[in-house]
């Protein structure tokens, strides 16, 4: 019996001089670790309080902590093999909580958990059953760092994951080795003091390496500010964004520390993968770099020695990076307050960055077009216009009001609508909902924008909005309630899949290609209705990269207003992806992906996938208007 | 240096034109109004100016009430402080008229340097600024795209017809008229605004300028222009379709 | 105070077609024995006697060596005296960027304004001109006393040719000194030759994605040449690498406003819209009647680009013979 289920071993009797030793070490380690970790601390506490945080409701917190850290669930979904690797180090952790408290308290005679008794019996093996599987999770993640060498770990070899490692094994290892050794003599004397050096040695090493997250990210995870993508409200008249050291927020900077440098984020994000300048993980690091350095006082630019500006303007705000950090970091509110920093204080010098503030300043749309083209459309469609006694206001934005192609989405979309009976109109004057302005940081511009588009809602007493951009749903929804309060407000593809029934299928053994739109999927959590109507035309196949997982086109963050990318085009790399899935027709429920997907699939030549909204497939079973 | 720049409010450009009853001007009560383009630049060349060479940028503007949105835009945009001419009949007097005005203010503040866009959007005339030099007796230029400080002045690069350019040098004080699209035009930025707040706006009557305002040249009417732009399609043959629009070129548009 | 001056102007000793418009149009004003030209200049011998065979009533050379280069004072002052010795009723300008320069200093200097730019003249008289870059007209009417400044828009006056024999040729010396003469202007120069200068280009022909090959693109180019137009293209003609990124005209590229916008083969994307909508005239050709860039165009050809672009060419080599 005692050989299938061994006990563990420990030294019975430790000397003065072997105790005096011990706690001189214990000590000298919680000292060592106190004076960098205290530094941390001191750095996280001493940033700016964060003005529109507020702890309650607190449920969504402590639902995503559960999920997020106890069951290790993010960091298991995205990487399945390395995330249980990962799960099991951390449960192993949790699990020798007591373990390691026994331990140190048995050296100076106060041990509490008996090998030999059923409590001792029981958690020891409990815990040994995980100090296994966290041997074996350890060895394989030591395997993969620094043989297999995944790109977004980055280049360089990390002898401090290295190290670490190797302190875990050591301290799984001998705790095992423990249950195969006497009571008494050397082996297990030596194991304990193995165990022991290996355990002091990891604690001060714990706060100079990312692996403080094992004490930040639960606080990480807990404090986030609650939604997807949050980009808090500026705080009174001298807050300008992410100017300066004295500007990061102790969120923010609690997220910095936070950052395991796994490389999720740079994994997904379309710019680092296309070659540009911009990788997530480094302006995270870059942030870390600079609080390290320079400290929360410090009036040095962020934007500058730390991280680039040029990268800070690449990023297209798809999210990719900030919904799957396992640790709880929010990159998007970063990268946006980065750029409100060099936005609101003019430091940003880009021509067609001016060129779009420019025309929204003086005009209505961000195409810096005459409204009277929009009328022009508005006139040959024949479509009502909102007088306050319909039920929708249907908004057009301004790919709706001005592009070609969006125009025809939004032919499609109406038609659908007078089929199905719903009361809507149009507004005779929209003003940019203000979506590449936000996304770009100019604060000034976009509030202009939001007062002025609420007020107009007001005054033609509109209740409900229903449009073809995902972009403006999200704005109006989100970001416009930091200056009022806007209607209710449904993207057209949960509205047609509300209806999906009542609108004919066309009988079509069609393959369609579905691309996820980043504020439609992982901003607002809409996967299934876009699907449900493309299905109306007929087969839905995927792409490798889909629903929370879709790989954006290119155009958010305010990018397609700006110039010609460097590296690879995001859009091709997309369309490359979604063509290959050997679909006839790709279908988009976003006038931004249509539109980049337009160009990109043109330089494929003959023979590419046509290119669709989920609108346009859904009016096909429709009578055409000049059938007769 | 101390450089004033002379700003007009004029209606947006892709405002609805629509002719009011009186027949002699156009509805204002749906405009909306923005800084007259090339005065935009001209704001621009001045700011460039003050930041490479020190000293101030006044912006000047004429105008009622509504003018204030225009001139707190241009000290958002860095001009160190205003002068608003309260006048509410601008459009009663003509570009003699507004010059005067502009010129009195002017007088007052002994600049190095004034300028102004070369013509507004909304009357075209293109004068005032010529006019103000004139009236203050100092040298002037005008389609200028570059302004640069020399030891005994000014260098500017002004605009020739045809795609040709010429340097001139004059002394200062010097009134210059300035192009639009010679340099590149800054946005406003919340930083600006914030600091607008503090910044002097003085404010001149116009009556106490006591300038004459009888108009010598009198806008008696408006109206629509009978061509109203759509699309004429050429039919026909190849042949045919490119006879009649080397036509158009020539005779409608003008270009060959 | 009678009569009608029309000042004329001379480029290197070249006079262009807007002088004889704007001499009709001092026909307008007062008959062709009160009307005088003038021109002025360091040398207006030969520019005088071109002047003479078109029909005015008397050629009035102002000469001064010191009114070449052209200075707004020298013109101001020279042409003051003369203002103020002839005593004309009307003076009328050709409204060109020299004009622009002085011709209001030089009405200041009586009390008046310059109406400028006029597009017609009507009974009264009655002077129109545009307002509202183009969208309106306005009637003006001058009021008070003489002389009347006025400036004519080119294209807006048909220049008459008259058969009547040469006119009277007078001289007038004005007093100028050289400390008056405030500018020192330098030569005229052109941009530095660049590469591809779209945004200063008087007209562009714009090729897209309809031109279906690389090698086509020859057909287009010659017909740029004809017109003496710089070449641009829709981005994914660049992106194909068929013609240089700095030829790309749209949101990620140029945004030009030359006279003349010849879009062939180009559908009119938003894209590309945006980068040339303020373009004065745009001519699109291209073989889908539905391509969103005839809702742009002044002018629409539905057709071939293979047949229409070198028929084209051949009509507008011919126009310019």
């Amino acid at each position: 019996m005692t050989l299938l289920f061994p006990t563990l071993a420990e030294p019975q009797q430790f000397s003065v001089a072997e105790r005096l030793l011990f706690a001189g070490l214990a000590v000298a380690s919680a000292y060592a670790f106190w004076r960098r970790f205290g530094v941390v601390l001191d750095k996280i506490l001493k940033s700016k309080k964060d003005a529109s945080f507020h702890l309650f409701p607190i449920g969504k917190r402590v639902r995503d902590f559960v999920w997020e850290v106890v069951f290790q669930a993010k960091v298991i979904r995205q990487r399945p093999a390395a995330g249980l690797a990962h799960a099991f180090v951390f449960w192993a952790f949790c699990a020798f909580v007591l373990v390691t408290l026994n331990h140190c308290a048995g050296a100076l005679g106060f041990g509490f958990l008996d090998p030999a008794g059923t409590i001792g019996r029981f958690y020891f093996w409990f815990a040994a059953a995980f100090a296994l599987a966290c041997a074996v999770g350890i060895l394989g993640l030591f395997v993969r760092r620094f043989f297999i060498r995944p790109k977004w770990l980055g280049e360089k070899l990390s002898w401090e994951s290295g190290v670490i490692a190797l302190l875990i094994f050591v301290l799984m290892a001998t705790f095992l080795a423990s249950f195969f050794v006497n009571g008494a003599g050397t082996a297990v004397r030596i194991l304990w003091w193995v165990h022991t050096l290996a355990l002091l040695t990891f604690l001060p090493i714990v706060p100079h390496t990312k692996h403080l997250h094992l004490l930040l990210s639960p606080f990480t995870v807990f404090l986030s500010r609650g939604s997807f993508s949050q980009i808090p409200p500026l705080s009174g008249d001298e807050d300008f964004g992410l100017v300066a050291g004295t500007d990061l927020t102790r969120l923010v900077s609690l997220q910095a520390y936070s950052c395991v440098e796994c490389g999720r984020c740079t994994e997904h994000c379309p710019a680092a993968n296309t070659g540009k300048l911009l990788n997530p993980k480094t302006i995270v690091l870059g942030l870390r770099a600079y609080l390290n350095d320079l400290g929360p006082a410090s009036q040095e630019p962020l934007l500058g020695k730390y991280n680039s500006q040029q990268a800070a303007f690449q990023c297209t705000t798809c999210g990719a990076c900030e919904f799957q950090c396992p640790v709880g970091i929010e990159h998007v509110p970063i990268l946006v307050g980065l750029r409100r920093g060099a936005v609101n204080t003019g430091a940003w010098e880009d021509d067609y960055g001016s060129k779009l503030f420019l025309a929204l300043e003086r005009g209505s749309n961000a195409l810096g077009l005459n409204p009277a083209e929009r009328d022009k459309f508005i006139e040959k469609q024949k479509l009502p216009l909102f007088d306050g006694t319909q039920e929708y206001c249907l908004w057009l934005g301004c790919m709706g009001g001005y592009d070609p192609k969006g125009r025809e989405i939004v032919a499609d979309f109406a038609r659908i609508m007078s089929f199905l009976g719903t009361s809507y109109g149009v507004l005779r004057k929209e003003k940019c909902t203000g979506d590449p302005v936000r996304r770009l940081g100019n604060d000034l511009l976009f509030q202009q924008l939001a007062e002025a588009n609420l007020e107009a809602l007001a005054q033609n007493k509109v209740k409900k909005i229903v449009t073809i951009c995902p972009h403006c749903v999200r704005t109006i929804q989100e970001d416009w309630k930091e200056y009022g309060t806007p209607p209710e407000i449904e993207h057209h593809s949960e509205f047609l899949a509300r209806y999906a029934d009542r609108l004919p299928r066309v009988q079509n053994q069609e393959k369609i290609a579905f691309h996820d739109p980043c504020y439609l999927g992982r901003y607002r959590n809409v996967y299934e209705q876009p699907r449900r109507v493309a299905a109306l035309a007929g087969e839905v196949v995927e792409a490798p990269r889909n629903r929370e997982r879709s790989f954006c086109c290119g155009a958010g963050g305010g990018l397609t207003f700006l110039g010609e990318e460097t590296g690879e085009r995001v859009s091709q790399v997309r369309a490359a992806e979604l063509a290959a899935t050997g679909a006839q027709t790709i279908a988009a429920a976003c006038p931004f992906c249509n539109s980049m997907f337009r160009d990109a699939l043109a330089a494929r030549g003959e023979g590419a996938p046509q290119l669709l909204d989920i609108a346009q497939l859904a009016a096909r079973g429709l009578p055409r208007p000049d059938a007769s | 240096m101390k450089i004033i720049v002379a700003i007009k409010q004029v209606p947006d450009r892709d405002s609805p034109v629509h002719i009011d009853a009186a027949g002699k001007w156009i509805e204002e009560s749906d405009l909306q109004y923005a800084m007259n383009e090339s005065d935009a630049h001209a704001l621009e060349e001045a700011l460039q100016l003050r930041d490479q060479h020190g000293g101030e940028a006044i912006v000047l503007s004429a105008g009622p009430e509504r003018v204030g949105s225009t001139i707190r835009e241009a000290l958002a945009k860095g001009a160190d402080r205003a002068i608003h001419i309260v006048c509410d009949d601008l459009g009663a007097r003509d570009a003699l008229g507004v010059a005067r005005l502009l010129a009195a203010a002017a007088k007052q503040e002994n600049p190095d340097l004034i300028l102004t866009g070369l013509q507004s959007e909304d009357l075209g005339l293109g004068q005032t600024g010529v006019i103000v030099a004139e009236l203050l007796g100092l040298p002037h230029a005008t389609l200028i795209l570059h302004v640069e400080k020399t030891g005994t002045g000014i260098e500017v690069k002004r605009e020739l017809e045809e795609g040709w350019f010429q340097t001139i040098e004059l002394p200062t004080p010097a009134v210059l008229t300035i192009q639009s699209g010679g340099n590149k035009l800054r946005y406003a930025t919340l930083l600006g605004i914030k600091r607008a707040k503090t910044k002097e706006v003085r404010q001149l009557a116009a009556a106490d300028l006591a300038v004459d305002a009888a108009p010598v040249a009198v806008l008696e009417e408006i109206g629509l222009p009978k061509k109203q732009k759509s699309t004429q399609m050429l039919a026909g043959t190849a042949k045919e379709a490119a006879t009649a629009l080397v036509e158009k070129l020539k005779f409608e548009v003008r270009v060959l | 105070m009678s009569g009608v001056l029309v000042v004329m102007e001379q480029r290197a000793g070249r006079l262009a077609r807007i002088n004889w418009e704007a001499l009709a149009a001092a026909h307008r004003l007062g008959a062709p024995a009160a009307v005088t030209a003038v021109i002025a200049g360091a040398q207006t011998e030969a520019p005088a006697a071109e002047i003479a065979a078109k029909g005015p009533g008397k050629v009035l050379r102002v000469e001064h060596p010191l009114l070449a280069p052209y200075t707004a004072d020298g013109f101001s002052i020279a042409l003051e005296q003369v203002i103020r010795a002839e005593q004309p009723e009307y003076v009328v300008f050709p409204h060109t960027y020299q004009v622009r320069d002085y011709a209001a200093a030089l009405a200041a200097r009586f009390g008046q304004v310059l109406i400028g730019d006029v597009v017609s003249i009507g009974d009264g008289p009655r002077f129109t001109r545009q307002l509202m870059q183009g969208r309106l007209n306005g009637n003006y009417r001058h009021s008070g006393s003489s002389p009347c400044f006025v400036s004519v828009q080119a294209g807006a006056f048909p220049a008459e040719l008259s058969n009547s024999g040469p006119a009277e040729i007078a001289s007038f010396t004005p007093s100028l000194d050289a400390a008056q003469i405030r500018t020192r202007p330098g030569e005229p120069f052109r941009a530095a030759a660049q590469a591809v200068d779209l945004g200063s280009a008087q007209m562009i022909v714009g090729v897209g994605r309809g031109i279906k090959d690389q090698a086509n693109i020859a057909l287009v180019q010659e017909l740029a040449a004809a017109l003496g137009a710089e070449l641009a293209a829709s981005r994914p003609i660049c992106d194909a690498g068929w013609l240089p990124m700095e030829r790309q005209v749209g949101s990620s590229g140029q945004t030009v406003a030359p006279k003349l916008y010849l879009a062939a083969g180009i559908s009119g994307a938003i894209q590309h819209l945006v980068g040339m909508k303020g373009s004065q005239c745009i001519v699109a050709i291209n073989k889908d009647p539905d391509a969103p860039i005839f809702e742009v165009a002044d002018y629409g050809i539905v057709g071939d680009l293979m047949q229409v672009v070198p028929a084209l060419t051949e009509a507008v080599k011919a126009a310019k013979q």
